[in-house]
């Protein structure tokens, strides 16, 4: 018995040695883990919790409504860590009466008495797309408290007025430029201007200029040609074989252009691509086209396109008067939430609408990077959030509550978007 | 008989430049001749025709109106706020587009006619300052949709063609007949075609040139109406394309640069050939830059054919050899 006790006693202690023994070699473990990658500082930022003053760590929830899915995120190193620290940003709580007063007036002061200015420009300002992306950038940059003020610039489509607020911005020695390039390649002298001039400029939803990483800090956005290739998948499962359609928009227009001339190649043998014609991105031309290719291709099966709400506004206008019944396969690339109503107003099972994100709120990376950028932070060229497209059918763009022209993926809380347009 | 003569033929290259256009279509592109086609083509011809029948009255006066796309844009963004989606406010917000457009007629009136300011600047100019005015308008506007019984009316299609089509025809015919049978009418084209001698006939020149400015808003405003309630949506580029193509319409119809007569009905006729050759380039594939190419071409062409050239061509034809003595007295008895 005593033998017994005695056995039972030494078991239990050689137990909780080796528990002991597994605790401290986890704790070793840890250590060394920590220690052993701080031999490379920008390694230790990447996988640390944080560094350049973010924190690399977003809300599972916001990442899934801005994403899709949290998992969208850039896949590793420091792109991951720019994106995860802009969205980890967006959860942080700021003035809203300060921020609607600096969107209504193209910017403001934001009190902090922080020292840096930081500019969001663009050609063209004009659609609640792009309200709501100046208001996620004020929003964003409401959440440092070095940004003492905050620029707006819209050229209203003109590129020369366009080019002039770009100038106008490196003269005033602003800290970090955000912008859309609208006319691509054009604006490039102004880039390298502001590169000269030791400003880091960041472009979002994939706004792409030539050289990113040369030419200017860095692009955020989908790879487009990835998306045409993603466009074409849809294709191939749902058109299968017949006719279809591509609508770009400004005539050679880089974005367009990027899709299109990869989901041509990638479509299956027995898909036609019978017309490829540019909109200007405006709902009447789309209609117009749409109609036009109706008429010279009745039994079309597919649409692959960029803007959801002008194939909402003109195609179903077009279906409509031609008096046909809305049957096709969409792929977009935005997700408003008038395409997503329009399409369940509808009730068409044949129709179905495959699409992918506005963006708005990549404008909150771009910036981010660039605040970074100014810490010190090696930011990569280009900032590729993976793709996967959206089935209407299943998760619908139809929000309740939002305005039919905005995104619901936008991160401009509900609340705001609200007081933006009452 | 010489003068009428002369006179319809400045009209005439139109209606047989179309006719010609529709031939060729039924052998091409026989697809811009069906259904599906004919609901596009005949409602936005109808949009391109009442702006361009604004046009005329200006051009009428050798004058020019280049702020078309800013009171369409303003007009447009109005019937959606005002409107307001509620069917009960459409009157009042038809109403507010139409007082933009009468506002903005007269103000252009008062700068070219009283004023005497380059018509082609000041339009311009006040076009821009509208086009701003509508831009901050619209950034207070969420929805882009004007109210459902605006829609519903470019739906509706009394003998299978669309209620637009048939509004914007017979504001066509109105225009004419008031332009022809009236004694305003009489009097706004004298004034056009020779303002000294309209003027020592008695009538008050810059009255007219301020009416034809403002009738012309007025029209442009109503062409955002249509347009509209055809797009059933507005966005930023609604009116854009208005800037140019009513005055090549109002050019190939046969009306002068320089002011005199024009037709009402040719140049529904151009918009409507203009907006029909636009969808058969499209239903023919031609990539867009060669779709540019052959539109702007087809209006070099129209342009030639029309208006003086033949006019002229057609009097050396058809005048009587004159006399050594006539000629001296420099009298030209035709086309007096």
């Amino acid at each position: 018995m005593h033998g017994s006790q005695a056995t039972e006693g030494r078991r239990w202690r050689v137990g909780l040695g080796v528990a002991l023994l597994v605790v401290a070699l986890f704790v070793v473990a840890a250590a060394f883990g920590s220690t052993g990658r701080a031999t490379s500082p920008n390694a230790t930022r990447l996988q640390s919790a944080g560094g350049y003053g973010e924190v690399y760590k977003a809300d599972p929830k916001l990442l899934a409504k801005t994403l899709f899915n949290a998992k969208l995120l850039p896949p590793k190193g420091m792109s991951r860590n720019v994106a995860l620290a802009a969205f980890g940003r967006a959860s942080k709580k700021v003035d809203f009466n300060l921020a609607l007063k600096c969107w209504k007036n193209d910017g403001c002061n934001t009190g902090t008495g922080g020292k840096l200015t930081v500019a969001y420009v663009e050609p063209f300002g004009e659609n609640v797309y792009r309200h709501i992306s100046k208001m996620e950038f004020i929003l964003q940059a409401l959440t440092y408290k070095s940004i003492g003020k905050i620029v707006y610039r819209s050229a209203h489509s003109d590129l020369n007025r366009a080019l002039a607020d770009f100038r106008a911005m490196i003269a005033q020695h602003v800290d970090a430029i955000v912008t859309y390039p609208d006319f691509a390649d054009a604006e490039l002298p102004v880039f390298r201007e502001a590169k000269r001039a030791g400003i880091p400029v960041a472009t979002y939803a994939w706004g792409y200029v030539s050289g990113p990483g040369t030419n200017y800090t860095t692009v955020v956005g989908e790879n487009v040609c990835k998306l045409g290739r993603a466009y074409a998948k849809v294709m191939n499962t749902y058109v299968k074989s017949g006719d279809i359609a591509f609508l770009g928009g400004f005539p050679g227009n880089p974005l367009s252009a990027g899709w299109q001339k990869c989901e041509k190649p990638a479509l299956n043998k027995n898909i036609n691509v019978v017309a490829s014609e540019p909109t200007n991105w405006d709902a009447s031309k789309v209609q117009q086209v749409v109609a036009g290719i109706l008429a010279a291709h009745p039994k079309i099966k597919g649409w692959s396109y960029e803007y959801g709400l002008g194939m909402a506004q003109g195609a179903f206008q077009a279906y409509k008067a031609a008096g046909k019944p809305f049957n096709a396969v969409l792929t977009l690339r935005t997700d408003d939430v008038g395409m997503g109503c329009k399409t369940r107003a509808l009730h068409n099972p044949k129709l179905r609408v495959f699409y992918y994100t506005a963006g708005n709120s990549q404008i909150r990376v771009a910036l981010t990077a660039l605040m970074m950028r100014l810490k010190g932070a090696k930011i990569p060229p280009k900032i590729v959030f993976p793709i996967q497209l959206q089935n209407e059918a299943k998760r619908t763009e139809c929000v309740k509550g939002y305005p039919q022209e905005a995104s619901a993926t936008s991160l401009v809380p509900l609340k705001l978007l609200h007081r933006m347009y009452p | 008989m010489l003068a009428e003569v002369l006179v319809g033929a400045r009209f005439l290259p139109v209606w047989i430049a179309t006719a010609a256009l529709l031939l060729v279509a039924a052998i091409i592109a026989p697809a811009a001749l069906q259904s599906t086609s004919w609901a596009f083509v005949l409602p936005y011809m109808t949009v391109l025709a009442i702006a361009a029948l604004g046009q005329m009255l200006v051009v009428m006066h050798a004058g020019i109106d280049l702020s078309t796309p800013g009171v369409m844009f303003f007009g447009g963004y109005l019937i959606v706020g005002v409107g307001h989606h509620s069917n009960g406010r459409l009157a009042i917000a038809i109403l507010a587009c139409l007082g933009v457009g009468v506002l903005v007629g007269l103000v252009n009136g008062i700068l070219v006619g009283v004023l005497r300011l380059n018509p082609l600047i000041v339009t311009l100019a006040v076009g821009q300052i509208v086009f701003a005015k509508g831009l901050r308008y619209a950034n207070g506007l969420a929805e882009a949709e004007v109210p459902s019984r605006l829609a519903s009316f470019a739906q509706k299609r009394p003998l299978d063609i669309s209620a637009v089509f048939w509004t914007g025809a017979a504001i066509t015919v109105a225009v004419a007949l008031l332009l022809r049978y009236t004694a305003a009418g009489r009097r706004f084209q004298a004034v056009g075609a020779n303002p000294r001698a309209a003027w020592m006939a008695g009538i008050h020149v810059r009255t007219h040139v301020v009416f034809a400015y403002t009738a012309a808003g007025t029209l442009y405003a109503l062409a955002a109406v249509l347009l509209a309630s055809v797009r059933v949506s507005v966005d930023p580029a609604f009116g854009a394309s208005y800037l140019l193509a009513p005055i090549a319409a109002v050019v190939i119809a046969g009306a002068s640069l320089a002011g005199g007569l024009a037709s009402a009905t040719s140049t529904w006729v151009a918009a409507f050939a203009l907006t029909l050759l636009n969808q058969v380039l499209l239903i023919k594939g031609l990539s867009a830059g060669l779709q540019f190419v052959v539109f702007g071409a087809a209006i070099i062409v129209g342009m030639l054919i029309s208006g003086d050239r033949i006019a002229s061509l057609l009097g050396r034809l058809l005048r009587p050899r004159a006399t050594p003595t006539r000629i001296a007295s420099g009298v030209n008895q035709d086309t007096g």
